[in-house]
């Protein structure tokens, strides 16, 4: 290369380009939010709910405020409108009097220095009165269960409920030759991008609040910051600084609002910043999924049926939830033509941690279920599971379980033939 | 207390507190902040840093402990003009994504370099093995250091 680096090789498409923001970070350069200071800036920290689910009897905050280089001590009653949300704006900034989740923020301190902020949150005394809580969605959409949102969604936890049906289910059962029904199961995650949360958030000399965030969502973000905060749009600007991974965990609001709060409050530029163990508690998670299927076939290795009902746990909050079961359901069948099929998915509130985007934004989790029914399918038949594929997948013309006809790049077939030679002995099964 | 050390060819003589720990050094009070915090407890090596030829994880060094020892950071490595090899390396291979990890993967990467300049795969996998990525899959980085190491003169 002699010595240089850059330009493009093999012309302008399909041509190899050096990715512009990699120079700044193979310097370390590249400024994360946790990089860039302010002059006289402060440090906050949020108390956080030890409880999953519990009422808020009281707080004691005299201690931390008379703790040393204590600058505000903020709750509820600072927030002009305490929600935040996607969806629905049932987020609350600072937890008044409803705990719904371990890790809800409950009071703001905001000191000279980091080491001062987290003393003074550790004097703070919250007074719970601990709740039962619900922790498995099925339970928690049953009725007569209390609700976690009644505000919004009234006596029911379910926040979601997308029923998909195709052709006559009875008519696809009454042509099945083989049966395969199984329950599946997948785990909450959690996206753990490398870089925890961190903000700056400042007031600049024009009297416009300003946030420097690793944000998937600028102009959401600003919204929710406006509308919790009581200010008009154009009176606040969020900046996007270098993202250090988010994988849909930074689409929700993290710290923005609460830093926000704490610099329009004090007239101080204000430091957040996550540990990890602070950053699992401050953004959302992949949905698990409880998945019941069940799949009816000919002899002759053709799907005539499928049902399947499919329960994703929202946690405490809705966040993307809708959106998520709605991609769930509607990729139930997944790459495969199948003539009568019913789906049902919801999405259930809980007091889980709340889960929201995450790659492949709820058509991940049904795959589990769809390929494992093709792979024991096939042994039933005694096909080849690549064979029983082949014999089912979408193609040029096919028609989808929510009735799209595919008019074209539907690559699945030469896909199963280019691998084919890669499986070996795990098609000949 | 008082400590002296080298940190990019440069000697410092600093005032910390006892608790205080390389990386907070680094940061806060040199703001040379290429070094990152990903985890603060030695999994993920974000925090990378060389200390008399070696890496470590500066959160889990106290100040205290690097008191007359050399640290070397991203920031003592190159610039735009003059690119250390293992960093024209990761810009070529495209083995940069967010880059929360780069600065420790290219210091994990020199610093095997520099004890090992014709390392094996094996080799590079082990010596990378400190540093999480969640961006890449590692293939590209992993492909950038043996791209690197083509290019280091003995």
């Amino acid at each position: 290369m002699n010595g240089t680096v850059g330009g493009t090789v093999g012309g302008t498409v399909g041509g190899r380009v050096l990715r512009e923001d990699a120079w700044g970070k193979v310097l370390g350069q590249a400024a994360f939010p946790a990089d860039v200071r302010r002059e006289g800036q402060i440090y906050a920290v949020a108390v956080r709910s030890p409880h999953a689910h519990a009422r808020i009897r009281g707080l004691k905050l005299d201690e931390a405020r008379k703790a040393e280089g204590v600058v505000a001590v903020l709750t509820s009653a600072d927030v002009p409108h305490n929600g935040h949300g996607v969806l629905y704006r049932d987020q609350p900034v600072l937890v008044q009097d409803h705990v719904r989740m371990a890790g809800d923020p409950v009071v703001l301190v905001g000191a000279e220095t980091l080491a001062e902020a987290r003393t003074a949150a550790g004097l703070v005394e919250v007074d719970y009165e601990v709740l039962p809580g619900l922790f498995d969605p099925e339970e928690a959409m049953k009725e007569g269960v209390p609700a976690l949102h009644p505000e919004i969604h009234g006596s029911t936890n379910i926040v979601y409920h997308l029923p998909v049906c195709k052709g006559n289910v009875a008519k696809g059962w009454a042509e099945a030759e083989v049966t395969v029904e199984r329950d599946y199961q997948t785990q909450m995650l959690d996206h753990a991008f490398l870089q925890p949360e961190a903000v700056l958030a400042y007031v600049d000399e024009r009297g416009h609040l300003v946030v420097e965030v690793a944000t998937q969502y600028a102009h959401y973000d600003r919204g929710e910051i406006a509308h919790a905060l009581g200010l008009k749009f154009n009176q606040v600007r969020v900046k996007t600084v270098s993202v250090g991974g988010a994988f849909g965990g930074r689409e929700d609001i993290s710290l923005q609002i609460m830093a926000a709060l704490m610099a329009w409050r004090t007239l101080r530029p204000v430091k957040m910043e996550n540990t990890r163990e602070e950053s699992f508690h401050s953004h959302s998670k992949r949905h698990p999924m409880r998945m019941h299927y069940k799949t009816g076939a000919t002899r002759a290795g053709k799907l005539t049926v499928l049902e399947a009902r499919i329960v994703g746990d929202a946690g405490a909050y809705a966040s993307w939830s809708p959106n998520i079961l709605r991609k769930a359901a509607i990729h139930a069948t997944g790459p495969y033509e199948i003539p009568n099929v019913r789906v049902d998915a919801y999405a259930v509130l809980t007091n889980n941690p709340y889960t929201g985007a995450m790659r492949g934004f709820g058509a991940a989790q049904p795959v589990l279920a769809y390929e494992s029914q093709m792979d024991l399918l096939a042994r039933e038949l005694g096909l080849s599971p690549m064979e029983l594929r082949l014999r089912n997948i979408c193609r040029v013309g096919s028609e989808t379980a929510t009735g799209q006809v595919l008019t074209g790049s539907v690559g699945m077939e030469e896909c199963l033939k280019a691998v084919k030679s890669y499986l070996g002995e795990v098609s000949a099964r | 207390m008082k400590i002296e050390l080298t940190v990019n060819g440069v000697a410092r003589i600093l005032e910390v507190e006892p608790e205080e720990r390389l990386l907070d050094v680094l940061r806060e009070r040199l703001h040379l902040t290429g070094t990152k915090e990903g985890c603060g407890e030695g999994e993920c090596g974000a925090c990378t840093v060389i200390m008399d030829g070696k890496t470590v994880n500066s959160c889990m060094v106290l100040a205290a402990q690097a008191d007359g020892h050399a640290v070397t950071t991203i920031e003592g490595l190159g610039n735009r003009g003059s690119l250390h090899p293992v960093q024209k390396a990761f810009l070529e291979e495209g083995a940069v994504q967010c880059g929360f990890c780069t600065p420790g993967m290219v210091l994990s990467a020199k610093a095997l370099l520099d004890r090992s300049p014709h390392p094996g795969k094996e080799q590079i996998a082990v010596a990378m093995s400190g540093n999480l990525c969640r961006c890449t899959g590692y293939d590209k980085i992993l492909r950038a250091v043996e791209r690197a190491a083509g290019e280091v003169k003995e």
